[in-house]
C-alpha cells in the first residue's frame, strides 16, 4: 500500500466513481506483476483496469520509464494470452518524460497525473485542485449530465412567471395580461391581442366624423 | 426510450454498396469497418435516408443528388431499416435512376433530430465549428434551433414575434384598427387649426390697425374717450356727436349771410365810387328790346340752374350767372361722372370676382372630390407592395397561392409593379392635391374680401340711374348755356348799361346812406359771428377780407371734423365686423382643437400602450437571453468542457461558447478558448487548438449537443470521426464511446477505416455485463462483383484472468 499523498488522492477519486482495489502483486497467467496500485471498474466500466505508477517515490521500478513499459508490456501480453478482454489504464502518478508517456501510449491509455496542490490529509487543496484532477482522470470518471430543465415541454412554468414578475411595474395590466395569455396560442394571436388592447381608444373616436 | 433501438439494415443497390448486403444492427455498440470506398459511408446514409428520405451531407454539396443513390449498374433499388421505436417499426425508401421514394419516414421533428443529433456524417465533422461561429441570433440558426429545442421557449418566441410589429409604426398602422385615421384625422385638424389660427391673426391684426387709426381719428377731434375694442359703442356715441353739424350750418347760414353784406358792400362801395356821367337813356331801351327777346330763356335757364344747384344763390348777372353755373356744373358732372364709373367699374367687377369664386370653389371640390378617392394608405401600400416584390418569383401570388396567369395573361411581378407605380403616383399625386388645395383657399378667402369691399362700393341700379339722370340734366343746362353765351354777353353789357345808367341815379342819392347803412350792417353781423365789428378807419375791404379768411379757416376746420368723424364710425363698423368674424373663427378654432385633443390622447395613450407593448418584448427578449446565456454557461459549456478534457486531457485551452456579459438584447455567442484552469480566455479554438484538437473540439461539440437536449432517438452515429490514429489519443475516444454506450445508453453505431482503431476498439467496447452487446460489421467490395457485409456478434463473457487473484 503506497503512502504517497498523490496516490492516495486519485486511488480515493477512483473509489468514488465506482472502482474497487485489487490486491496486489497482480497474478495472471501464473505471472505476477506488482504494482503501486491496481484498480478496477464495476458495471458498466468492469473491464477498466486501472494500474497507478507512482513515478516520483515509487518502488517496482516505478521511477524508471524503462522498467515500468517493461512490465506493462508483459502485462500486456499475459492478458492477450489469457484472452483476455480486460482494458488497461495506466496512470502515472507524477513527472514523466514525454517520451516514455508515448512509447506507454501503443500499449495502453496513458493518464498523467502531476502538480495537484494536496492538503495535509492527501486531499486536493481546494476546488481548483480537485478540478485539475479529476480533469487528468476525466476518462475514467462518470460523465454527468446536467440537469435538465425544468419542464421542457413548453418551457412556460417559470419562464412565463418571471417575465410576468419583470413586468409587473410600469406595465398595463390589460396589455399584459392579453399578450401573454395569447402566448399560448402563437405569434399571430400575440399580434392580434396587442393589436386589441392598443386599438380600443380608437373605437369611441372612430364615431366621430370621417376625415 | 431504452427499447429505442435499430434493429437492421437491408441495402440494395445503393450508392456505392452493389447488390444486396443485410447488416444486423441490434446491439448496444456497432462497429463498421471497411477499406476506403467499401460503403461505410454508404450503409451510414442509408440509415439517414431510410429514416428522414433525404442525405443531409450530400443535399448541402448537391442539390441533384438524388439521380447519384442509385448504384451505376442497378436498374433499382431499395434500403429497409427495421427498428424498434416504442413499437417494431420499417422505415424504407425505393430508388430509381431518377431519385429516391421514401416510402415511409420518421416524422418530422424526429427527422429533424436525426439529421441535426444523432449522425454526425464525416464531412460535417470539418464544418461544424464554422456553422456554430457563424451562428447569429436568428430564429433559424443552428445554435437558436439548438437552444429553442433544448428549452422549448415556444410562449417567449411568440410574444417575441408577435409583438413585433410594434416596433415599426407602418406596422402598427397595418395591424391597429384605427391607428391610421386617428393619425391622419389629427394631421388634418392640424393643417386646419393652423390655417385657421393664420387667419384669425390676420383679422385680428386688421383690427389692431384700424384701432390704431380710430385711436388718431379720436385723438385729432379731442374725443375724451379711449379707444379700445369694447369701449367702441361709447367711441361711436361720442363721434356721432352732431354739433359740428350744427356749427357747420350755423356757418354756412353765417356765409350766405356775410356774401349779402359784401354784395351790399360792393354795390355801395361802386355806387360810391362811380362818377361816371348819367348814360344816356337809349341804354334802357336797348336792355328792354333784348330782354323782350332773350328774357324767357335767360329766366327759364336760371331757374333750372337753380333747381340743380339748390345750394348756389346765383348773381344776377347773366354772365356771370353763366360763368359761375357752368364752373360749378363742369364740377358737379365730373363727380357724377367719377361716382358713376366707379359703381359700374365696382358692378363689373364683383361679377368678375364672383365668376371668379365660384371656379375656385368648384376647383376646391374637384380636388376634395379627387383627395377622397385617393386612399391615403397609398403610399404605405407601395412601399409593402414593393418589399413583396423581392417574394415574386413566378406567377404565384404569395399572399393567397393562387397562380396569377388565372387571373390575367401579364406575368404577377408585372402586375405587382404596375400597382406599385400607380399607387406611388396615387401618394405623389395627393401631396400635390394638398397644395394645389391651399393655394386655392388663398384665392377664394381674397376674393371674399374683394366681394366685401367691393359690396360697399356698389350702388344700386336706381340710385346709378339718378346719378345719370342728374348729369344728363347738367349736360343738357351746360349746352343751353353754351348756346346762350352770346346772348348772355349781349343781355349782360345791355342790361348793365342799363342798370348802370338807373343806379348811377339813384345810387348817387343813395350812397351815403347805403354806405353808413352797410358799414352798420358789417359792424353788426361781425359782432353777432363774434368777431370785431369794423373799426374806425379800417376799410370795408380789409374787414371783408378779414372776416372771410376767417369764415374760410372755421369751414374748413368743420369739414375736416366731419368727415373725420364719418371715417371714424366706418372704421368702427369696420371693427365690428372682423370682431364679428374673429369670433367665429375663435368658435370654430375651439371646436376644431377639442376634436385634435380627442384624436390626439387616443393616438397618445394608444402609443404608450405601444411603448409598453415594445417594453414587453425587450423584457422578453432579456429574459430570453439571459436564460440562454445561463443553458450556455451552465449546461452546453460544462458538458462540452467535460467532454474535451476526456479526449484531450494534456490541451490547457478548452472550446466554449462565450455570450457577451453584457445585457444586450442580440443574443450572439462566440467560440472561443478558455484556459482549463481558469483565467484569462483565450483565441478562437482555430487559433488555439492543433488541427487534432480542432476535430477533438467539433467531436466533443457534436456529442455535447446530442445530451444536452432531450434524449428523443438514443442513437449515436459517427461516421469516421477519427480519420487518423494522431487525431485523438484512441484510447480516450473509446473510453468515452463506452461511457455513452454504457452508462447514457446510447446505441453507439460508428464507422472506422483504420483497421488498428478497428481492433482496438472491438477490445474496448466488448462487452461488459451481462446485456451488453457488440456487433462488427466488416464491408468489403470487388471491382467485379457484389458488395459484402460480414457481421460478427460478440456477447457477454466472464473475465476470468484475474479471478484467482481477487
Amino acid at each position: 500500500m503506497s503512502t504517497a499523498p498523490l496516490i492516495q488522492a486519485i486511488q480515493k477519486r477512483l473509489r468514488a466513481a465506482g472502482y474497487h482495489d485489487l490486491s496486489t502483486p497482480l497474478r495472471i497467467a501464473g505471472v505476477e506483476f506488482p504494482f503501486t496500485g491496481a484498480m478496477r471498474g464495476s458495471d458498466g466500466r468492469a473491464l477498466d483496469l486501472v494500474l497507478l505508477v507512482d513515478t516520483t517515490t515509487g518502488d517496482f521500478g516505478d521511477r524508471d520509464g524503462e522498467r515500468v513499459r517493461q512490465r506493462v508490456e508483459a502485462l500486456s501480453r499475459a492478458l492477450d494470452v489469457t484472452a483476455s478482454r480486460y482494458v488497461v489504464t495506466l496512470i502515472l502518478a507524477g513527472a514523466a518524460l514525454a517520451e516514455g508517456v508515448e512509447t506507454l501510449s501503443e500499449t495502453c491509455r496513458v493518464l498523467q497525473v502531476e502538480n495537484i496542490a494536496l492538503g495535509q490529509a492527501g486531499e486536493p487543496a481546494d476546488e481548483t485542485a480537485e478540478r485539475q484532477l479529476d480533469d487528468r482522470i476525466r476518462v475514467l470518471l462518470p460523465l454527468t449530465l446536467p440537469l435538465a430543465p425544468t419542464d421542457p415541454e413548453n418551457g412556460s412554468g417559470p419562464a412565463m412567471d418571471q417575465l410576468i414578475r419583470a413586468l409587473q411595474q410600469g406595465t398595463d395590466k390589460a396589455l399584459l395580461d392579453a399578450v401573454v395569455e395569447a402566448s399560448a396560442v402563437g405569434e399571430a394571436a400575440v399580434t392580434e391581442a396587442v393589436a386589441e388592447v392598443v386599438g380600443q381608444f380608437f373605437k369611441a373616436s372612430s364615431e366621430g366624423e370621417p376625415s | 426510450m431504452s427499447d429505442s433501438i435499430l434493429r437492421s439494415l437491408d441495402i440494395t443497390n445503393f450508392r456505392s454498396i452493389r447488390g444486396h448486403i443485410h447488416a444486423p444492427l441490434d446491439a448496444k455498440v456497432v462497429l463498421v469497418h471497411g477499406e476506403n470506398g467499401a460503403g461505410k459511408t454508404s450503409l451510414l446514409s442509408g440509415i439517414e435516408l431510410a429514416l428522414t428520405g433525404q442525405v443531409q451531407s450530400l443535399l448541402r454539396a448537391d442539390p441533384n443528388y438524388e439521380r447519384q443513390l442509385l448504384h451505376r449498374s442497378a436498374e433499382d433499388g431499395s434500403v429497409v431499416l427495421r427498428a424498434l421505436n416504442g413499437s417494431e417499426q420499417t422505415f424504407s425508401t425505393t430508388l430509381a435512376p431518377d431519385g429516391a421514394k421514401s416510402d415511409n419516414g420518421l416524422a418530422e421533428p424526429l427527422a429533424a433530430f436525426f439529421r441535426e443529433r444523432a449522425f454526425l456524417p464525416q464531412s460535417l465533422l470539418g464544418q461544424l465549428l464554422q456553422i456554430y461561429q457563424d451562428a447569429g441570433n436568428d430564429a433559424g440558426s443552428p445554435l437558436a434551433q439548438f437552444v429553442g429545442k433544448l428549452l422549448g421557449l415556444d410562449r417567449l418566441d411568440a410574444l417575441e414575434a408577435g409583438l413585433k410589429p410594434l416596433v415599426d409604426v407602418r406596422n402598427v398602422r397595418k395591424a391597429v384598427d384605427g391607428w391610421l385615421p386617428a393619425e391622419n384625422e389629427k394631421s388634418r385638424l392640424d393643417r386646419l387649426l393652423n390655417d385657421q389660427r393664420k387667419s384669425r391673426s390676420a383679422i385680428n391684426d386688421r383690427i389692431i390697425a384700424a384701432l390704431a387709426e380710430l385711436a388718431t381719428i379720436c385723438a385729432a377731434l379731442d374725443v375724451g374717450v379711449e379707444v379700445q375694442e369694447d369701449s367702441l359703442d361709447a367711441v361711436s356715441a361720442a363721434l356721432s356727436d352732431g354739433r359740428d353739424d350744427e356749427q357747420f350750418a350755423t356757418l354756412t347760414d353765417q356765409e350766405r349771410r356775410f356774401a349779402a353784406i359784401r354784395r351790399e358792400i360792393g354795390e355801395a362801395q361802386s355806387a360810391a365810387s362811380t362818377d361816371t356821367p348819367l348814360p344816356g337813356s337809349d341804354a334802357s331801351e336797348r336792355y328792354s328790346q333784348w330782354e323782350a327777346t332773350n328774357g324767357t330763356r335767360v329766366a327759364a335757364a336760371r331757374a333750372r340752374i337753380e333747381a340743380l344747384l339748390p345750394d348756389l344763390s346765383l348773381p344776377s348777372d347773366p354772365v356771370r350767372l353763366a360763368d359761375e353755373a357752368l364752373t360749378r356744373l363742369r364740377t358737379e358732372r365730373k363727380q357724377l361722372e367719377d361716382q358713376a364709373t366707379q359703381a359700374r367699374t365696382a358692378i363689373v367687377r364683383r361679377a368678375r370676382a364672383q365668376d371668379e369664386r365660384d371656379v375656385a370653389m368648384r376647383q376646391r371640390e374637384t380636388i376634395d372630390g379627387e383627395i377622397e378617392r385617393l386612399s391615403a394608405t397609398s403610399g404605405s401600400l407601395a412601399s409593402a407592395l414593393a418589399e413583396l416584390t423581392s417574394f415574386i418569383d413566378d406567377n404565384v401570388c404569395p399572399v393567397c397561392d393562387r397562380d396569377f396567369s388565372e387571373v390575367s395573361a401579364d406575368s404577377l411581378s408585372d402586375h405587382v409593379h404596375t400597382k406599385i407605380r400607380t399607387l406611388s403616383a396615387s401618394a405623389e399625386r395627393l401631396l400635390t392635391l394638398g397644395r394645389t388645395r391651399s393655394e386655392v383657399q388663398v384665392t377664394l378667402e381674397r376674393l371674399d374680401r374683394e366681394l366685401e369691399t367691393l359690396a360697399a362700393l356698389q350702388l344700386d341700379e336706381e340710385a346709378l340711374a339718378a346719378l345719370d339722370r342728374r348729369r344728363a340734366a347738367i349736360d343738357a343746362v351746360n349746352t343751353e348755356l353754351d348756346a346762350m353765351a352770346d346772348a348772355l354777353r349781349e343781355g349782360a353789357r345791355l342790361r348793365s348799361a342799363d342798370v348802370a345808367a338807373r343806379r348811377a341815379v339813384s345810387e348817387a342819392q343813395s350812397r351815403q346812406v347805403s354806405l353808413a347803412a352797410t358799414r352798420e350792417t358789417l359792424t353788426s353781423f361781425a359782432t353777432s359771428a363774434g368777431e370785431a365789428g369794423v373799426a374806425e378807419g379800417e376799410s370795408f375791404d380789409a374787414a371783408v377780407v378779414r372776416l372771410s379768411e376767417r369764415f374760410a379757416a372755421q369751414t374748413s376746420r368743420l369739414q375736416l371734423r366731419v368727415s373725420q368723424r364719418r371715417d371714424g364710425l366706418n372704421k368702427i363698423a369696420a371693427i365690428r365686423t372682423d370682431i364679428q368674424k374673429r369670433q367665429d373663427a375663435d368658435t370654430q378654432i375651439s371646436a376644431d382643437f377639442s376634436a385634435w385633443q380627442t384624436a390626439d390622447t387616443a393616438l397618445e395613450r394608444a402609443q404608450s400602450l405601444r411603448d409598453q407593448g415594445i417594453e414587453v418584448r425587450n423584457a422578453v427578449d432579456r429574459l430570453r437571453s439571459g436564460i440562454i446565456r445561463r443553458e450556455f454557461n451552465d449546461r452546453l459549456n460544462r458538458l462540452w468542457r467535460d467532454l474535451f478534457v476526456r479526449l484531450a486531457p494534456g490541451e490547457p485551452f478548452v472550446p466554449a461558447f462565450r455570450i457577451p456579459a453584457s445585457s444586450t438584447q442580440k443574443l450572439q455567442p462566440k467560440l472561443i478558448t478558455e484556459h482549463r484552469d481558469g483565467g484569462e480566455a483565450g483565441g478562437a479554438p482555430g487559433a488555439m487548438l492543433s488541427a487534432g484538437n480542432l476535430n477533438t473540439a467539433a467531436l466533443t461539440l457534436f456529442i455535447a449537443l446530442h445530451l444536452s437536449v432531450p434524449k428523443e432517438l438514443p442513437w449515436l452515429i459517427l461516421d469516421d470521426p477519427v480519420q487518423s490514429m494522431d487525431d485523438v489519443h484512441i484510447a480516450h475516444f473509446a473510453a468515452l464511446l463506452r461511457t455513452l454506450s454504457k452508462e447514457h445508453g446510447r446505441q453507439v453505431m460508428i464507422a472506422v477505416h483504420d483497421r488498428q482503431l478497428f481492433e482496438y476498439l472491438r477490445l474496448e467496447l466488448s462487452p461488459a455485463f451481462a446485456d451488453d452487446s457488440l456487433l462488427t460489421l466488416e464491408l468489403t467490395r470487388g471491382a467485379r462483383r457484389d458488395s459484402v457485409c460480414v457481421s460478427k456478434r460478440y456477447s457477454y463473457k466472464e473475465e476470468t484472468a484475474l479471478l484467482a487473484v481477487a
